[in-house]
């Protein structure tokens, strides 16, 4: 560990894909564009700022305005050359050197790319059904009735309009925003009452709650109810008969108009994508894991970044603010077209390798590929160094820069057969992320610890070998201890997950063996939580001790 | 590939209960691929003896060493130095390794390390499936490339029995029926009358191990004496 690490220089390409041109991937375009790089910008649909999901009907006066002047510079950069009617059609490769098929127009063409860029936008579709309506002239989505307001706004003059939301689904800030915003321009005009028949409001949004009141100042009458009430549809006459909670009796409303609310999710283009992206699909069908390594805009491959609507429901600021992340990151990895890495982060020996494939089927990174030589490669730049291909091998032919086997099976052995006073000796897996910090804050906060403890660093759980763990009770350890990231915040997704399994297959080795399995532990912890390391590492020991 | 499955342990430390110095072969290609011989597993099933041998009150010293293939002769070689400093050898090859280490070390007692289970491939990492029996008579140009043999429960090579059943095996409703499987593709690739034409029987009787020399290959180990 003492030697210099060793650098490589790699060239990489520096033109970026950004998949989707709603308002989201039209920002991100000219962000990536105004640093520098050139952009390729498709899109399924026939324009810009267009696409399905960018309902254009529920930005307001200066978003929109914002929008046209986004447009505009996109269709006046020579660095943005902008393809709609395209899809993507496959992908290969490594970050700073993606290869993508793009199909449209009766062709398909390949694209060399450094980054990419997925700015699928939200869709929403109207919830009618579940509130027992059909979309007629009076029963109709919030976004149709956006577009009514922008084209002619008189003809809701005189009318009552009940807006149905936070009852067919959880309430949702995005949703109640641009309800009360309608309610709002129904309650300027002369005449025009606004009935809201809600379940939860949810206000947590800038200035929502101020627009929430202003509109019951305004005449606005809001219904709270526990459940969807009953509507009569027949043809254009409607009627909403509901438990009042005020008045304590049933009341019958008839309305002229019924908005139903929209849910927002996820285009379902995402699946695809994700797919031949080889990205994790988080829950919903967005293209981000519910993990704190990935905000804001990262996914589980370097190189790959998801904006605004393809990973979560976001305002319009917020998929703008990602798009201004995502240019932040793709400068970040691209900057002058080199890339210097560490030579030794994961290194192949051919020779003892027999390319059976497990590594590049267990890289959460897709960073390991074939060459036509039938030999797999890892690549430095896409490599994070967690160590789940080598401890996966089952030839032990990958090595991982200062955690190679060598040297943790020299460290392991030593660990074990260490004997402190006869104390328990654990070894005590630790990855570098979590657990070892969380030692290192026991030891020098004076918590108390094992005396036989001995920590061993690994770069992430997913590096803790089961070899290892074997290793370290054949060699006089009377414990073994794995610490890893909690479920979440494991910076390689999947490293504590493999470490839990191998721990489990472990303790069944030593069950099969005939000693008791809880020789071997598995906890997850955070850096900051020395006192939880302190504790599972203090209840082990008793455990040993009473063996 | 060959794929194979890791011994029970108590198997394996029964075996081995009366020697002091044991030492552990991998194989580097079909078991390695298939998760079960090759060298992390040679480590791992060497730390399984050691614990349980040091608790016995019985230690056991272990070596390691995973060749390429155990069932190539030059291969072996690396091991002759090595072996005479053991008592026993555990090989972790499929069942031809072990026999041709077994055959190259005859003073040396050779158990095996795994139980050698089928020629199959791989679903997904350590997710395997039978797919061929080796029979020596491929029949799957007739069976739309769905092995008789392997996937029907009697091993017909004309089919279906009268157990078919919707679409499963008599045996279990579990287990597709082979030969509707076949039917469905053929019929899919439009040549039905296939399945009309008669397999001629295998000969099953007076089963041998069986030898092969490739065409022309005859002349050439005649020539320099080596059968």
């Amino acid at each position: 560990m003492t030697q210099q690490t060793q650098m490589e220089t790699i060239n990489i390409t520096t033109d970026v894909l950004v998949v989707g041109a709603g308002m989201t991937g039209v920002k991100a375009a000219t962000e990536i564009a105004a640093s520098g790089y050139k952009v390729v910008l498709i899109d399924e649909g026939a324009g810009l700022g267009m696409t399905a999901g960018a309902l254009v009907a529920d930005l307001d006066g200066d978003e929109q305005a914002a929008l046209e002047a986004l447009v505009e510079s996109v269709n006046e950069s020579n660095m943005i050359e902008v393809m709609t009617g395209t899809l993507m059609d496959g992908t290969a490769g490594v970050p700073g050197d993606f290869r993508v098929w793009l199909s449209g127009n009766d062709d398909i063409v390949e694209k060399s790319v450094g980054a990419i860029v997925v700015a699928s936008e939200l869709v929403y579709s109207p919830l009618n059904e579940a509130y027992g309506l059909s979309l007629s002239e009076t029963v109709i989505s919030q976004s149709q009735l956006e577009a009514a307001l922008s084209e002619n706004p008189s003809a809701f003059a005189g009318k009552s309009v009940a807006f149905m939301l936070g009852l067919a689904q959880d309430g949702n800030p995005l949703v109640l925003e641009r309800v009360l915003k309608s309610v709002l321009a129904m309650e300027n005009m002369d005449d025009t009452s606004a009935y809201v028949f809600a379940g939860d409001l949810k206000v947590a949004e800038d200035g929502l709650e101020r627009l929430y009141l202003e509109c019951r100042d305004r005449g606005a009458m809001y219904v709270k109810l526990t459940e969807i009430p009953t509507v009569v549809q027949e043809g254009a006459a409607l009627s909403i008969t509901y438990d009042d909670p005020v008045l304590q009796r049933k009341v019958e409303l008839a309305p002229d108009i019924i908005v139903v609310e929209e849910a927002i999710g996820a285009d379902q283009v995402n699946a695809a994508l994700a797919e031949m992206l080889k990205i994790d699909v988080g829950s919903m069908g967005f293209l981000q894991t519910d993990n704190v390594h990935r905000y804001p805009v990262s996914t589980n491959r370097e190189g790959i970044f998801v904006v605004g609507g393809s990973r979560q429901v976001k305002k319009h600021y917020g998929a703008l603010m990602d798009a201004e992340n995502a240019a932040i990151r793709v400068r970040n990895l691209l900057g002058d077209g080199t890339i210097v890495v560490p030579a030794n982060k994961a290194v192949l020996d051919t020779g003892k390798c027999t390319f059976c494939l497990t590594c590049y089927r267990c890289c959460p990174h897709g960073a390991i590929y074939w060459s036509g030589d039938n030999k797999p490669v890892i690549s430095a730049v896409a490599c994070q160094g967690c160590g789940i291909c080598a401890s996966e091998c089952p030839m032990d032919a990958i090595q991982i820069g200062e955690f190679n086997d060598t040297d943790m099976i020299d460290q392991v052995t030593a660990s074990a057969a260490e004997n402190t006073d006869n104390e328990p000796t654990i070894v005590a897996f630790c990855c570098q992320n979590s657990g070892l910090e969380a030692a290192r804050m026991a030891e020098s906060f004076g918590m108390p610890l094992p005396r036989g403890l001995k920590t061993v660093a690994v770069p992430c759980a997913g590096k803790v070998d089961i070899d290892y763990i074997m290793h370290a009770l054949a060699e006089g350890a009377d414990g073994v201890m794995v610490m890893a990231c909690h479920n979440g915040n494991c910076k390689s997704e999947k490293g504590s997950l493999y470490a839990g399994w191998r721990a489990a297959n472990a303790q069944g080795m030593l069950e099969a063996i005939g000693i008791e399995k809880d020789r071997i532990g598995f906890a997850t912890t955070a850096s900051n939580m020395g006192a939880d390391f302190s504790s599972i590492l203090m209840k082990m020991e008793e455990t040993l001790k009473e063996k | 590939m060959i794929v194979a499955e890791r011994k029970p342990f108590e198997e394996v430390r029964a075996m081995v209960k009366d020697f002091k110095k044991v030492l552990t072969v991998g194989c580097g290609t079909c078991v390695a691929v298939c998760l079960a011989g090759g060298e992390k597993e040679v480590g791992v099933l060497n730390s399984e003896l050691k614990i349980a041998r040091r608790l016995e009150g019985n230690p056991i010293e272990t070596g390691g060493v995973t060749v390429e293939r155990q069932c190539d002769m030059e291969f072996l070689e690396e091991l002759d130095g090595i072996v005479d400093e053991y008592d026993a050898i555990i090989s972790m090859a499929c069942g031809a390794g072990i026999q041709f280490i077994a055959e190259r070390f005859p003073e040396v007692p050779v158990f095996p390390g795994v139980d050698t289970s089928f020629i199959g491939v791989n679903r997904e990492v350590g997710w395997y499936e039978e797919k061929c029996r080796a029979c020596g008579t491929c029949v799957l140009g007739m069976t739309a490339g769905i092995c008789p043999v392997t996937m029907c429960a009697k091993g017909l090579f004309n089919g279906p029995c009268g157990g078919t059943n919707k679409g499963s095996c008599e045996i279990n409703s579990d287990q597709p029926c082979a030969w509707h499987r076949i039917h469905e593709r053929l019929a899919k690739q439009n040549r039905l009358q296939n399945i009309l034409d008669i397999c001629p029987p295998n000969d099953w009787r007076n089963q041998t191990p069986r030898t092969i020399v490739q065409p022309g290959y005859k002349e050439r180990l005649a020539a320099f004496d080596l059968k």
